[in-house]
């Protein structure tokens, strides 16, 4: 395994200090402040549009924040970026390379671009290569390879250079059941002596790799903590989606779902032709499954399924965020700091 | 840096190596400004990176070899035309309504004339050469990694305008050919115009690559690239056909802006110095606005 050299302050190896990127009237993100430490694997959570990848960008050094700093190892991502930049290795959302290079010439660009030496460059690669499981491939162009070829071609080359620092944006989309395992014990392999930030939005991903997770949610960090934290709060509540038949039935099963004591918040998710299916919410410990059966049998409606099931993440942000749960946590979070 | 090696020397004995390291990077921040000597040898190495990587993408596809041959062959048909003309004209001068023969350079009437025609593929060749250079990396969006490595805008605007420039100064070579090939025939050459020809030719080639390149990073499409630069390369061709006088100051200032009245000095053999700094503010002030364009990624929502 690859040594990285210790860094230069005992805080945070990332510090995002009041980030704001506007576009006009609109924020990407809004004084975002945050820190990471080395050897934390941290998971962005956030529904889309929640801003993620532009925090990533922006740590990635892609485009400046309109106003507030980032802080890398004690350097100013802007003031001095030539400097700080080396310290970060990228994966972007959707891994775009050069298609009419060679898996090999690509990687040496790269290291070349790092400013790597030239004399460490051929071991950097050979590492990088073997790191990945590129090996078999690495005289291949890089426009014939699969898509998770491609994301491994991506990860080796945000690996070159070895930075204390790594961004990865959904490493893990578009690959199949093997590789997204392969990648994620990379990742928490990589994360051992670095700190990496990926962003996410499948839930059990982010129990399988981070060791703490920050919510974004337009913009603005809404709760931040341990994965254990986080997974006691989502688990006390379930989603039960009831499917009835017929347009007809819609009034009358919504009337009676929402008489049902215990029940929350309940809305159509789905409309097919003759199909509608219902999502509520409810505690975890009772199960109304029984209950909703027999008031819908009481009042000759069909039932074509009912199903029990854990809230999806954008469910429960939507959940949270109207209660203010979110709200009252990070006050908390905020006294226990203080 | 962050070579391998370096760590893992710095990782036995920690305290020495970073109390060195930290104070020479000092030393080097002070004493050396960003392209010069010791601190500036990487970041011309990453520029360097930049322009091999742009000259060879020439050749990983048909376009640079087409662009080649299709120069080849323009060029070549001219310098046989006008040498056989010349050849015609030095037999029978009366054909060409001249009393008398002597009074007309060999080198001007051939070499002259053969720049001042490359002066019109110019306006063909360069928007071949500089479409792809942005506008394929922002269609594959491969510039999105580019900008998160440690380059500055700059390395990376210089770098591939100069793999661009090797490309252009490539197909110069083979004109040297001709130059050879009149002195075998028994041509009366004239070294200095032809020399300043050359040269003037290769400025205005790397002034027109830099427009080329700025109209580039204004697009996803290599093909409106082409076309933009084509545009922008034509009309300050036409600029040549202003009225030296009688248009009063509209005239004057078109007359001065135009390249090829500027170009058409060195085809005389007359180097003077207000015609290269016309080409180099020409080359930079477009490397200026490409670098411009590239930063909008800063506030333009993409």
């Amino acid at each position: 395994m690859v040594t990285i050299r210790k860094p230069r302050s005992t805080e945070g190896l990332v510090r995002f200090e009041s980030v704001t990127k506007r576009y006009g009237n609109k924020f990407a993100v809004e004084n975002l402040s945050f820190e990471i430490a080395q050897g934390e694997v941290v998971g962005f959570l956030g529904p889309n549009g929640a801003g993620k990848t532009t925090a990533m960008r922006i740590l990635a050094g892609y485009f400046s924040p309109t106003s507030g700093r980032v802080i890398l190892d004690g350097m100013d991502l802007f003031k001095e970026p030539q400097r700080a930049k080396r310290h970060v290795g990228y994966l972007p959302e959707v891994v775009r390379l050069y298609p009419d290079m060679r898996v090999r010439e690509y990687l040496r660009y790269v290291a070349e671009l790092k400013g790597i030496r030239s004399q460490s460059i051929p071991m950097e690669i050979e590492e990088k290569i073997s790191l990945c499981g590129l090996t078999d491939v690495e005289r291949r162009l890089i426009g014939r390879l699969s898509k998770g070829f491609r994301q491994r071609v991506g990860l080796a080359q945000a690996l070159i250079g070895d930075p204390p620092v790594l961004v990865l944006d959904e490493p893990t989309t578009g690959l199949d059941p093997k590789q997204i395992s392969e990648i994620r014990a990379l990742i928490r392999d990589l994360g051992k002596r670095r700190a990496v930030i990926l962003s996410t939005h499948i839930l059990p991903e982010v129990s399988m790799i981070c060791n703490r997770v920050i919510m974004i949610h337009q913009g603005k960090v809404l709760a931040s903590g341990t994965v254990r934290e986080l997974e006691s709060c989502l688990k006390d509540r379930e989603a039960i989606f009831v499917t009835v038949p017929g347009a007809q039935y819609q009034e009358t099963a919504e009337g009676i779902l929402s008489k049902i004591s215990g029940v929350e918040n309940v809305r159509v998710v789905e409309r097919h032709e003759n199909e509608i299916q219902f999502c509520l919410e409810t505690a975890q410990d009772e199960d109304l499954r029984p209950e909703i059966t027999k008031f819908f049998v009481e009042s000759k409606i069909p039932v074509l399924e009912i199903r029990r099931d854990q809230l999806t993440l954008e469910e429960i942000f939507l959940k949270l965020l109207k209660d203010g749960w979110f709200q009252q946590r990070t006050k908390i979070e905020a006294k226990a700091e203080t | 840096m962050a070579g391998s090696n370096k760590e893992q020397k710095s990782r036995q004995k920690p305290k020495r190596e970073r109390f060195t390291k930290s104070k020479s990077t000092l030393l080097n921040d002070l004493c050396f400004p960003k392209f010069c000597c010791a601190h500036g040898g990487r970041e011309m190495r990453k520029v360097f990176a930049i322009a091999r990587k742009e000259f060879g993408s020439f050749f990983h596809s048909w376009t640079g070899v087409m662009t080649a041959v299709m120069f080849f062959a323009v060029t070549g048909i001219f310098f046989v035309i006008l040498t056989l003309n010349f050849a015609q004209i030095s037999m029978d001068p009366r054909s060409a309504g001249l009393s008398s023969f002597p009074n007309i350079s060999q080198t001007h009437y051939v070499f002259g004339s053969l720049f001042l025609n490359l002066n019109v593929i110019l306006l063909f060749l360069v928007p071949l050469i500089t479409m792809r250079s942005f506008a394929e990396e922002r269609k594959h969006e491969t510039l999105e990694l580019l900008f998160t490595y440690p380059l500055t805008d700059l390395e990376i605007v210089a770098g591939k305008l100069l793999g661009l420039i090797w490309f252009f100064e490539m197909l110069l070579v083979p004109l040297a050919g001709y130059a050879l090939v009149f002195y075998w025939i028994g041509g009366e050459l004239d070294w200095g115009p032809v020399l300043s020809a050359f040269l003037g030719f290769w400025v205005l080639g790397m002034a027109y690559l830099s427009a080329g390149v700025f109209v580039s990073t204004l697009t996803k499409s290599s093909v409106m690239s082409a076309v933009g630069t084509f545009g922008i390369l034509v009309i300050f061709w036409m600029m040549d056909f202003a009225p030296m006088s009688g248009g009063g100051g509209v005239s004057v200032v078109v007359n001065a802006m135009s390249p090829l009245r500027h170009f058409r000095n060195f085809t005389y053999g007359i180097l003077d110095l207000r015609d290269l700094v016309y080409f180099a503010f020409f080359f930079f002030y477009f490397l200026f606005l490409s670098l411009r364009s590239i930063e909008t990624r800063n506030w333009k929502e993409s």
